[in-house]
């Protein structure tokens, strides 16, 4: 191995390495969020092809692979980090206390930074059920095909419409993404804090700000089943 | 044990103490003495193990020194941590002759201040060395990274302390002793990682251990286990800290004792000046029977707070509606130079005066006031947070008022030991291969010690001096080969044991804690800020007494085989008893006043302490004559070649 | 005023434990926490039982003996104060205090409410110093520091060591302590030239000692009794990044 690849093992078996990466690859799947919600929205567009137009643009990108496999990476390790952490909290302390809560002010700690392994596993079993609903869901051979530019496009537009009807799908994805919003209301600014780009002054501005990016994702992701259920 | 009264005052035979400072000039006589010095080989160091008892300033700064320099080292201390010893207590500073100020000092200056502070009652050789080192305690202290207070320029910064005119204190916001000690226990660290010091934390030394009369090893308790272990070596460095909790109330910490100095002392160590003890003046008051220990309020105050006291004995208006012709600033109308930084025994005493009058303020009306509003109303409130910040808070969490807006309650409490094991110039004790460092010897301080000087002593010490002295003690001793199978570390292990049992078998129906009350108020009424014969006496019998019944009558809880903290307070405060009376001896043989020692038979008109320097301008030095017996007196003359003592005023 | 108090009774490291019930009668408000021990201990020992064990040594907040979880916070209710100054005036008569010792398994109890912080001894032993030996420093004033990085220096080296921040973390972290010394010397230009050695070795040993990792609850910062921000956290991991890429 590289002197470079050694160098980088190490890091990531340090503690300090662990919450890096947790950070790197949680900021980067932060950008992803903000892409797919962007994506979302496109539904509202007073443009109706909007939607399928981006979609249809994404996936044509030649380096679609590629992305997709970064993305797969950071979600790979994001999650192995993130249980290792959890494993090894629970080894440095196998019997609680009796009796233990927060001393509240300075301390950052909340339902949210508590249960980030939970709130993480469950959006860990949502992304296999979305991938699987949507990924690889009925396509163009299903039926599911609008013209775009002349050439037929998988209709995902009309996929979600579908989807959304059924009341498991419309509560249920809202109910995860309220989930989501708990793990960045914690993950985001500790993001920040792992790569070590907090200081007195900052850490207020981007606990605070994280907040408002947390609510507004989530908020943003669950308009749109909840839209679709009831206007239709 | 039993007093000849009449004798204890006889004058006792010329002594055969020698204190064994080198000739020649007083600016010369710690070069001579390292001049002279023996050395060990380098590659013979390794092969000395030094025994060192205490990680305090002293302790840990000579471990870190003697480990660096290839000895190899066996620290031990009470605490569960190295860091964790008394010095890191120490809030207001550590002197230094640097003159960064340019004010005036010189290393003479400070000197002469000390001894001066010490009222003519430490030896002249001694007080120039520690002037002479202080400096480079700074240097060695800024190179480890200690955060001393710093100016904008990013120079250091100074400020005044008690008793001196120059500002030379050297700080670390109200947390120098905390950062001193962490710069030696990390010096320390470092050698533990290279293999030099072994530290072994929660060990209790019960017993020095004396071959061909030479100190050549310890027996101590492992507070987790109580398994008694023996360390052999071929010196023991004792750094043990004071004995303040003589008193039971003190501003020391719980586990502070004489233990390890008193049993080298009944190994043939002999005890000087038992009776200099310093009473803090600035501490927050006592407040209830409950209380385990007084909190000090660091000197520094004094520089911008003014200590004042109602000028009617009746007036119970709050001190805010108390106007200011009503008010006796009586530091400043005692002591117009110096004013509020007096000394602090002077400062003490000048509080208990106004009190016996009546005019002491608080609940208890055993306490003055410390008022910072002309401070506050002169530099701000800001200014006066970033000096004092940290101590408001520490006041406001004890006793629940701000100093910003309501004057500090303080009153005196018993602080710092002068007293200590004696110690010839080389620190070492009349008992060969024994060494004493920092606080737990008598040297430095006379009978007061100045502020911000015991930092100073204990680091000087540590650092400085007995890197030194030991090696001329190594280099120059036939050591034998001694193992911890030696019968005389069996035999005094087994006594160490026997006093554990003792004090678990006796079952009797007074706690620990009662008895080290009762000898508190015993030491405190009489043996406290101002002493006389009659109280004395009757100390020496009501100690003598107590002891008797401690040992009828003590209930000493749990088991010997596990963490045991009453067994351990059980063999401190039985030890304190035997001291206690010898502290009453000694305050009464001395027909005098010095320092933190006032007889009310010997002052002036005006009420300040009377010395007699034809009489008593000598160190007395205590040896054990056995556990009933008298103790004998032997001096060590104090001969001052370059000052002339005078009467201390700070007028 | 009368307190209940439950409080974890263990009698050696492999012993079970347990959480036994006291009161007691006539606290005074003026008490500290400890001396309220104290008075129960006295009690306990009239009484022919085993008084309760827990360290305590200086008893004003400097020394970093003390620690205990009290009604299940470090240190207890009071902000910025450790368990010997905090005083009976901030509890209410007829309370039931719960009272356990500092739980992490780098911290393995020896009895009672006393446990082993070794570990940070050997923390520290990984580097936390700067390799001078006695004598030979320059003169303090040959190097300059500016006032805000001595301050804030200052502000990292406050730390007392009493373990709080592992006691508080969710997670048994010992990140606190370990930052506040690396940040402490990273600070200083005294404590450059070993700054990659020094976060290196250290953060290993936090490893090596069993602490869980950080995971930025900040819980620590507000329950150490110095009130040492979890800034030095974000430092060492900068120093740490740094030492990594450039070693």
């Amino acid at each position: 191995m590289s002197q470079t690849g050694k160098k980088l093992l190490a890091v990531f078996r340090s503690s300090i390495g662990r919450k890096l990466l947790t950070g790197v690859t949680g900021l980067a799947l932060v950008v992803f969020l903000l892409e797919h919600l962007y994506s979302n929205l496109l539904y509202f567009s007073t443009d109706p092809d909007a939607y399928n137009e981006n979609a249809h643009f994404l996936i044509s990108l030649d380096l679609v692979y590629v992305l997709e496999l970064g993305l797969l990476t950071f979600f790979v390790v994001h999650i192995i980090v993130g249980v290792s952490i959890y494993l090894r909290k629970r080894k440095a302390r196998p019997d609680g206390y009796a009796k233990y809560q927060s001393a509240g002010k300075p301390s950052r700690q909340s339902l949210s930074s508590r249960t980030m392994i939970v709130t993480g596993l469950v959006l860990l079993a949502f992304l296999v059920i979305h991938i699987i609903s949507f990924k690889y869901g009925p396509g163009i051979e299903e039926g599911f095909v609008v013209t775009i530019d002349g050439e037929p496009v998988r209709d995902l537009k009309r996929l979600l419409e579908e989807k959304f009807q059924h009341p498991a799908y419309a509560f249920g994805y809202p109910f995860v993404m309220i989930l989501l919003g708990f793990h960045l209301r914690h993950g985001i600014w500790s993001a920040f804090q792992s790569l070590g780009a907090m200081n007195p002054r900052l850490t207020p501005v981007v606990y605070t700000l994280g907040g408002v990016l947390a609510v507004l994702i989530a908020v943003g992701f669950l308009v749109l089943p909840l839209w679709i259920f009831f206007s239709t | 044990m039993e007093i000849a009264e009449p004798h204890v005052t006889e004058r006792p035979e010329r002594s055969r103490l020698k204190a064994r400072v080198p000739a020649g000039r007083l600016q010369d006589k710690w070069d001579v003495y390292k001049n002279n010095a023996k050395l060990v080989n380098p590659a013979n160091k390794r092969k000395h193990t030094i025994i060192i008892v205490g990680t305090g300033l002293a302790g840990a700064s000579a471990a870190a020194t003697l480990g660096g320099l290839g000895y190899n080292i066996k620290s031990l201390c009470i605490q569960d941590s190295a860091r964790r010893a008394h010095s890191i207590a120490a809030q207001g500073g550590i002197n230094a002759a640097k003159n960064y100020p340019n004010d005036g000092d010189t290393i003479w200056r400070l000197f002469y201040d000390t001894i001066k502070g010490g009222d003519y009652r430490s030896r002249e050789g001694n007080v120039y060395r520690l002037a002479q080192i202080s400096n480079n305690i700074i240097d060695q202290a800024v190179a480890q990274g200690v955060p001393f207070a710093r100016e904008y320029g990013g120079l250091l910064d100074n400020r005044s302390f008690g008793g001196a005119q120059v500002s030379r204190t050297f700080y670390a916001r109200g947390q120098t002793g905390q950062q001193l000690l962490l710069g030696a226990y990390q010096a320390m660290s470092h050698q533990i990682q290279e293999g030099r010091v072994e530290m072994l934390p929660r060990r209790e030394m019960l017993e020095l251990v004396v071959i061909d009369g030479r100190a050549r090893g310890i027996v101590t308790r492992n507070l987790v286990t109580g398994e008694l272990e023996r360390h052999v070596g071929d010196a023991v460095l004792l750094c043990t800290g004071g004995y303040g909790n003589a008193y039971y109330l003190s501003t020391n910490a719980q586990n502070s004792n004489v233990t390890a100095a008193w049993r080298c002392h009944k190994r043939g160590a002999f005890f000087a000046n038992p009776c200099f003890t310093q009473i803090h003046p600035t501490c927050i008051p006592v407040s209830g029977d409950y209380q385990s220990k007084l909190t000090l309020m660091s000197e520094s105050l004094r520089n911008d707070g003014r200590v004042w006291v109602p000028k009617d004995t009746n007036d119970a208006r709050p001190p805010s509606q108390i106007p200011e012709g009503e008010r006796d600033y009586y530091l400043e109308r005692r002591y117009p130079s110096f004013g509020n930084l007096v000394p602090r025994d002077v400062a003490s005493r000048a509080a208990k005066a106004v009190t016996d009058e009546g005019l002491g303020v608080g609940e208890t009306n055993l306490a003055v006031y410390l008022d910072f509003r002309d401070a506050i109303e002169r530099l701000g409130r800001q200014a006066i947070e970033d000096r004092y910040g940290n101590l408001f808070e520490m006041y406001e969490r004890i006793t629940g008022d701000t100093p910003y807006e309501v004057p500090m309650r303080i009153f005196p409490a018993v602080h710092y030991t002068m007293g200590g094991l004696w110690v010839d110039y080389e620190l070492m004790t009349t008992v060969p291969g024994l060494f004493v460092l920092g606080e737990a010897n008598f040297s430095d301080h006379g009978a007061n010690r100045l502020g911000a000087s015991a930092l100073m002593q204990g680091l000087a010490d540590g650092y400085f001096v007995i890197p030194y002295t030991l090696g001329g003690y190594i280099a120059g001793a036939e050591l034998g080969d001694v193992t911890i199978g030696h019968s005389t570390f069996a035999d005094t292990e087994r006594a160490a044991g026997e006093r554990l049992r003792r004090l678990l078998d006796v079952k009797g129906g007074k706690t620990v804690a009662e008895f080290h009350r009762e000898l508190g108020q015993i030491m405190w009424d009489h043996v406290g800020m101002s002493r006389n014969r009659d109280g004395l006496l009757q100390a020496a019998e009501a100690i003598r007494r107590l002891r008797d019944e401690y040992w009828q009558n003590v209930n000493v809880a749990g088991r010997n085989d596990t963490l045991n903290k009453n067994l351990e307070f059980a063999g401190r405060v039985g030890d304190f008893l035997e001291l206690g009376e010898m502290m009453a001896l000694d305050a009464l043989h001395r027909e005098e006043s010095c320092g933190g020692h006032f007889r009310e038979e010997h002052k002036t008109a005006e009420g300040e302490a009377l010395r007699d320097d034809d009489d008593f301008a000598y160190v007395a030095a205590w040896e054990h004559t056995g556990d009933h017996a008298r103790p004998q007196l032997h001096r060590e003359d104090l001969e001052f070649e370059y000052v002339r003592p005078s009467t201390r005023s700070y007028k | 005023m009368t307190v209940h108090l439950r409080i974890w009774r263990q009698a050696g490291p492999d012993s079970p434990g347990r959480l036994a019930e006291y009161t007691v009668e006539d606290v005074n408000e003026h008490m500290s926490f400890l001396e309220l021990l104290d008075v129960l201990n006295e009690k306990l020992i009239t009484e022919g039982e085993e008084p309760i064990e827990f360290d305590n040594d200086c008893r004003e907040g400097i020394c970093g003996s003390c620690g205990l979880m009290v009604g299940g916070v470090a240190h207890g209710p009071q902000p910025r104060t450790a368990i010997c100054q905090l005083h009976m005036r901030h509890f209410n008569d007829g309370d039931t205090i719960v009272v356990e010792p500092w739980r992490a398994t780098a911290f393995p109890i020896i009895k009672d409410l006393v446990v082993d912080r070794s570990a940070f001894d050997r923390i520290m032993a990984a580097g936390g110093y700067v390799s001078v030996k006695t004598g030979g420093a320059p003169d303090a004033n040959a190097l300059p520091v500016t006032k805000e990085d001595a301050d804030l220096a200052m502000d990292y080296a406050s730390c007392i060591g009493c373990g709080a921040c592992v006691a508080a973390c969710p997670n048994s972290s010992a990140s606190l302590f370990t930052a506040s010394k690396i940040a402490h010397l990273a600070m200083l230009p005294q404590g450059t030239p070993e700054r990659r050695r020094r976060v290196l070795n250290m953060v290993d040993q936090m490893e090596a000692e069993g602490f869980g990792d950080c995971s930025n609850h900040a819980e620590c910062e507000a329950v150490c009794p110095k009130g040492i921000s979890i800034s030095a956290i974000a430092l060492m991991r900068r120093e740490y990044v740094r030492a990594v890429l450039s070693s």
